[in-house]
């Protein structure tokens, strides 16, 4: 599902985020992307998306080398691969439900499409009561139900999710994790980057550790360290 | 790219709102730049139909008789021809006369009627190589006791002075016309960039959920293709006005009869009309497609 060849990204100023990073990933793995704050961890996320360019190496997401995908052609890529953020990035002035349509209306679903996807994937997160609610009238952990109901309603293959927990107090992360683990069991792959280690050690899986843009551990069944 | 109609107008109608003072802004300068260039037109196009017959350097106009045989009308135009003060001799003739009549009567409709094409003089319009005032009313008056003349008719000064203060008249309105115009884009400009920063977060939100470039483009685009068309139709309306207001206050004056030949024609009204929407559009585009292409990182 995901691929890595020999992938190094140099920012400007000659800092390297990422050393000829080699990573296979398949279809349906949980994987935790772990390290310190600049190892690399966004990086390897942003890659994925293609926010940023490799400065070498071969990327390829669902089969397809995103290094020689068209700038016309990324916003299809992107259909592919949900995004979940440390500050999950609602839009205050919208409703949750509109929040969440705003996904799919953006890539031109019909809104009978809308209207029956939206509450589904609403009641999945668990926030079927707060549909009409603006973002400033939830938690923490609310907002990022919501964050998340808008990066699966359109069903990616892919989840990417930085720092999700980040934000989030213990108990609230639990229940985030619980939500990611059930949409991964829905078959779609999820990378997550994390600084939490209770959770990797709870959940025990792929772990690969970054440190100075080096992969210094790839491990199944992992723990933080 | 699925473009949504319902979206698109939402959005668009979204952001013209949130600016609104800014939209005025954009609006009005366009207004006010198209209105100055219409009427510009307009007025140059009022002169050139009033004057026509005095362009090119003509100074006088033989006018023969309605009657007159054609081997009057052909003694005449061999004088004229042989005469080295004359550099031109142009022959109009009772239907070319009569289709000027037609132009220059326009507003009398009743007048036309009262004529029909053989009662139109012909006559031989003069351009002589000589400028001198004297010289050329010297030559003129060769002809008026020529058999088969009606009249000569000399160029008024008050033509000379029209034509030429209408020539400068119109630069210079162009010109500030054309300042503003520029001053019109960097609005529309500013406009939707301001819309655009009011956005931001919807805009990455867009790119990360997978929308098209063009998706995100298009509501930006049209408020610029808005804001064009709206002040291009207020200018439209502005001259109208001045027109009207000109046809009342100077072509029925009576001690201003020149200005009874300044008409505008139908045609050349619809010209200026899709001129100015079309001018208003290519502004809107103009600036909107600047904005997107600079402010907008899709």
């Amino acid at each position: 599902m995901i691929k890595l060849e020999n992938v190094t990204k140099i920012y400007k100023g000659d800092i390297a985020a990422l050393r000829d990073a080699n990573v296979n990933i398949d279809k349906g793995e949980f994987v935790f992307l772990v390290g310190a704050s600049g190892s690399g961890k966004s990086t390897f996320i942003r890659l994925l998306n293609k926010e940023e360019e490799p400065s070498e190496g071969r990327i390829y997401v669902a089969g397809k080398d995103i290094g020689s995908l068209n700038g016309w052609k990324v916003p299809y890529l992107r259909r592919n691969i949900g995004y979940v953020f440390q500050d999950f990035k609602l839009l205050p002035n919208k409703t949750v439900f509109e929040n969440v349509a705003f996904a799919l209306e953006v890539i031109g679903r019909p809104a009978h499409v809308i209207k029956s996807q939206v509450p589904a994937i609403l009641e999945l997160v668990g926030l079927t009561k707060k549909v009409d609610s603006f973002p400033g009238e939830l938690s923490g952990g609310e907002q990022q139900r919501v964050s998340i109901a808008r990066a699966f309603v359109n069903r990616p293959l892919i989840l990417l999710a930085d720092e999700p927990t980040g934000n989030l107090d213990p108990a609230t992360s639990v229940g985030i994790m619980r939500l990611l683990d059930r949409i991964n069991r829905t078959g779609t792959t999820v990378v997550m980057a994390t600084h939490d280690r209770g959770i990797v050690d709870t959940m025990r899986r792929r772990v690969i550790e970054l440190d100075k843009g080096h992969i210094v551990r790839d491990q199944s069944r992992g723990v933080y360290e | 790219m699925a473009l949504n109609v319902r979206y698109v107008a939402r959005e668009t109608g979204t952001n013209l709102r949130r600016n609104f003072s800014l939209t005025l802004a954009s609006v009005v300068t366009v207004a006010v730049s198209l209105t100055l260039f219409g009427a510009a037109l307009v007025f140059a196009q009022g002169v050139g139909n009033m004057t026509a017959r005095w362009k090119g350097g003509i100074e006088f106009i033989v006018f023969m008789q309605p009657q007159a045989s054609q081997e009057q009308l052909d003694s005449v135009k061999s004088t004229l021809e042989d005469n080295p003060e004359v550099k031109s001799v142009t022959y109009i003739d009772k239907a070319a006369a009569y289709e000027e009549f037609k132009q220059l009567f326009a507003r009398s409709k009743d007048m036309i009627e009262a004529v029909d094409q053989e009662a139109m003089p012909p006559s031989f319009r003069v351009a002589p190589s000589n400028s001198d005032a004297d010289v050329i009313a010297a030559l003129g008056q060769q002809f008026e006791k020529k058999a088969g003349v009606r009249e000569v008719v000399f160029a008024f000064e008050t033509v000379r002075t029209m034509q030429r203060v209408t020539r400068i008249a119109s630069i210079v309105i162009v010109a500030v016309a054309v300042f503003l115009l520029v001053a019109a884009v960097l609005l529309i400009l500013n406009t939707i960039r301001m819309a655009m920063f009011a956005r931001r977060r919807e805009i990455e939100v867009m790119k990360l959920v997978g929308a098209t470039n063009w998706f995100i483009r298009v509501p930006f685009m049209i408020e610029g293709l808005v804001q064009g068309i709206i002040g291009a139709v207020v200018a439209i309306i502005g001259v109208q006005a001045l027109n009207w207001a000109f046809d009342r206050g100077l072509s029925n004056n009576r001690d201003l009869k020149i200005f009874q030949g300044f008409v505008i024609t139908g045609g050349q009204m619809s010209f200026t009309t899709l001129l100015l929407i079309g001018l208003g559009c290519a502004i809107g585009a103009l600036g909107s497609g600047i904005a997107v292409s600079r402010f907008l990182d899709v």
